[in-house]
């Protein structure tokens, strides 16, 4: 987040100024590529570079605070995540480990201890293996930290939905991840 | 929406509205998550954490992008919009001389008893095609106004459909702590010079804190995290933005918002007449 200087930032950066939009970039370019990890793992780094290009194209247009700027960002990033979808053959997928963190924290441990262990890369690798959906929507949120309406405008569904898709996802990951004590029903 | 608490016997892992939400926006730490989302909550806090150097590699091309696009881009920006009105009036004044050529062809709409706005438009479209329109009897001007200034739809924009743009509800706060710390301790290297006083909100501040370990330590916190020579610059002065800035529309929706007013026929099936109607009288 950029914060109260942002609409100057914006300014300089979509005059040219390689400062302003190198921060621009520096707030925006790990959360791209951890939504790409997610959904296109395969592809991460050129659809994030893709999606700068649009930003450049675009941003001398752009009109409002800094939450839709990221907004904005993430509807081109999405757009390429389409194209590319269209493009591929088929899903990448042999990028992902097969048990994500599981494979990391000793099963034996407390849950306090083993959350040491988490890694940035492991956590997204855990998430991409839930449906699609719910783990665009969850990256959507929480990595690209967009509000419910600003994402339910990105995927092109109802808050409503996207809450739905939120929630199923995080539910499962607990039955995943979950301490003994509380198990859902399996 | 009345809340009740989760019911236990029915799913221990359902969570309320509140609850997902703060779960989502980490305001929810480990520690404080309900009864089985210790482990989701860590990781949605790694998810979220600071960007690594291996993230943050590309900028050099990053920049590179910006330096090729930008010149050339400005150039061409003026251009299109001067050819779209152009377009749009002749498809005006074609439409409205239908019911002319039904009555006799062009040449005797440009000459007969046609009312003064066909006949203007019939003299245009001769001129455009290259015949010399005939000079009408007694050389009157035509007083009323063409088909094609009349019918000539605004050339404003409507505003862009500002779809991804401000949901009444949503407070994207962007709250994953991790990423936006570089922003917090801007914010307050930036209130502690009290110069511009960009100062941080309590809940931001007390963020900071739990961050830093310690209020006192948030100062040099925000020195380690800041990368070297990065501190803001309260008093540089951003480069004027683009003469040519078209300054329209609201970036929210598309990827590629789009440029110019859109081009439309306008009202371009009104000229048409039943044959045999008679036109109205001037």
């Amino acid at each position: 987040m950029i914060g109260p200087e942002f609409e100057d930032v914006l300014r300089a950066a979509a005059g040219g100024d390689e400062e302003a939009f190198g921060r621009l970039w520096r707030d925006l370019q790990p959360r791209l590529l951890r939504y790409f990890r997610v959904v296109s793992p395969a592809v991460a780094e050129d659809l994030a570079s893709e999606t700068w290009l649009g930003v450049i194209r675009g941003i001398n247009r752009f009109r409002g605070n800094e939450p839709a700027f990221r907004a904005w960002v993430f509807t081109i990033a999405r757009h390429e995540l389409l194209d590319w979808r269209r493009r591929a053959a088929r899903r990448a997928t042999e990028d992902l480990p097969a048990n994500g963190l599981l494979e990391q924290a000793a099963p034996d441990d407390p849950a306090a201890s083993a959350l040491e262990y988490l890694s940035t890369q492991a956590a997204l690798a855990e998430v991409a293996t839930l449906p699609p959906d719910q783990a665009e929507a969850i990256v959507l949120r929480v990595v690209a930290g967009l509000g419910v309406d600003r994402v339910a405008a990105i995927m092109d569904k109802r808050p409503g939905t996207v809450r739905v898709l939120t929630h199923r996802g995080l539910r499962r990951l607990a039955e995943r991840l979950g301490s003994d004590q509380i198990r859902g029903v399996v | 929406m009345p809340r009740s608490p989760a019911n236990p016997d029915a799913d221990p892992l359902a969570l309320d509205d509140e609850t997902l939400e703060r779960l989502l926006t980490g305001e929810l730490s480990p520690a404080q998550a309900p009864p089985g989302y210790a482990e989701v909550a860590a990781l949605l806090a790694a998810t979220a954490a600071p960007p690594t150097p291996d993230e943050l590699a590309g900028q050099a091309a990053a920049l590179a992008e910006l330096r090729a696009a930008t010149r050339p881009r400005r150039a061409v920006v003026g251009f299109r919009r001067a050819a779209a009105p152009r377009r749009r009036r002749v498809g005006l004044v074609a439409a409205a001389l239908v019911g002319a050529l039904a009555m006799g062809g062009v040449a005797a709409a440009a000459t007969g008893n046609v009312p003064a706005p066909l006949r203007d438009a019939a003299r245009s479209i001769m001129a455009t095609v290259g015949g010399a329109a005939p000079a009408p009897p007694g050389s009157r001007t035509a007083p009323g106004p063409t088909p094609a200034s009349a019918g000539q739809a605004p050339g404003s924009t409507g505003p862009g459909t500002g779809a991804a743009g401000s949901g009444p509800g949503s407070t994207a706060a962007g709250t994953a702590p991790g990423l936006d710390n570089e922003g917090l301790c801007k914010a307050y290297l930036a209130g502690q010079g009290a110069e511009q006083g960009a100062k941080l909100d309590a809940t931001a501040f007390q963020a900071l804190a739990e961050l830093a370990g310690g209020r006192d330590k948030i100062a040099s916190y925000c020195e380690r995290l800041l990368p070297g020579g990065d501190k803001p610059k309260k008093d540089k002065k951003p480069p004027p933005p683009p003469p040519d800035d078209p300054g329209q529309g609201q970036g929210g929706a598309a990827g590629q918002p789009q440029e110019g007013p859109p081009v439309t026929t306008g009202a371009g099936g009104q000229g048409q007449r039943a044959p045999g109607a008679s036109p109205p009288g001037r």
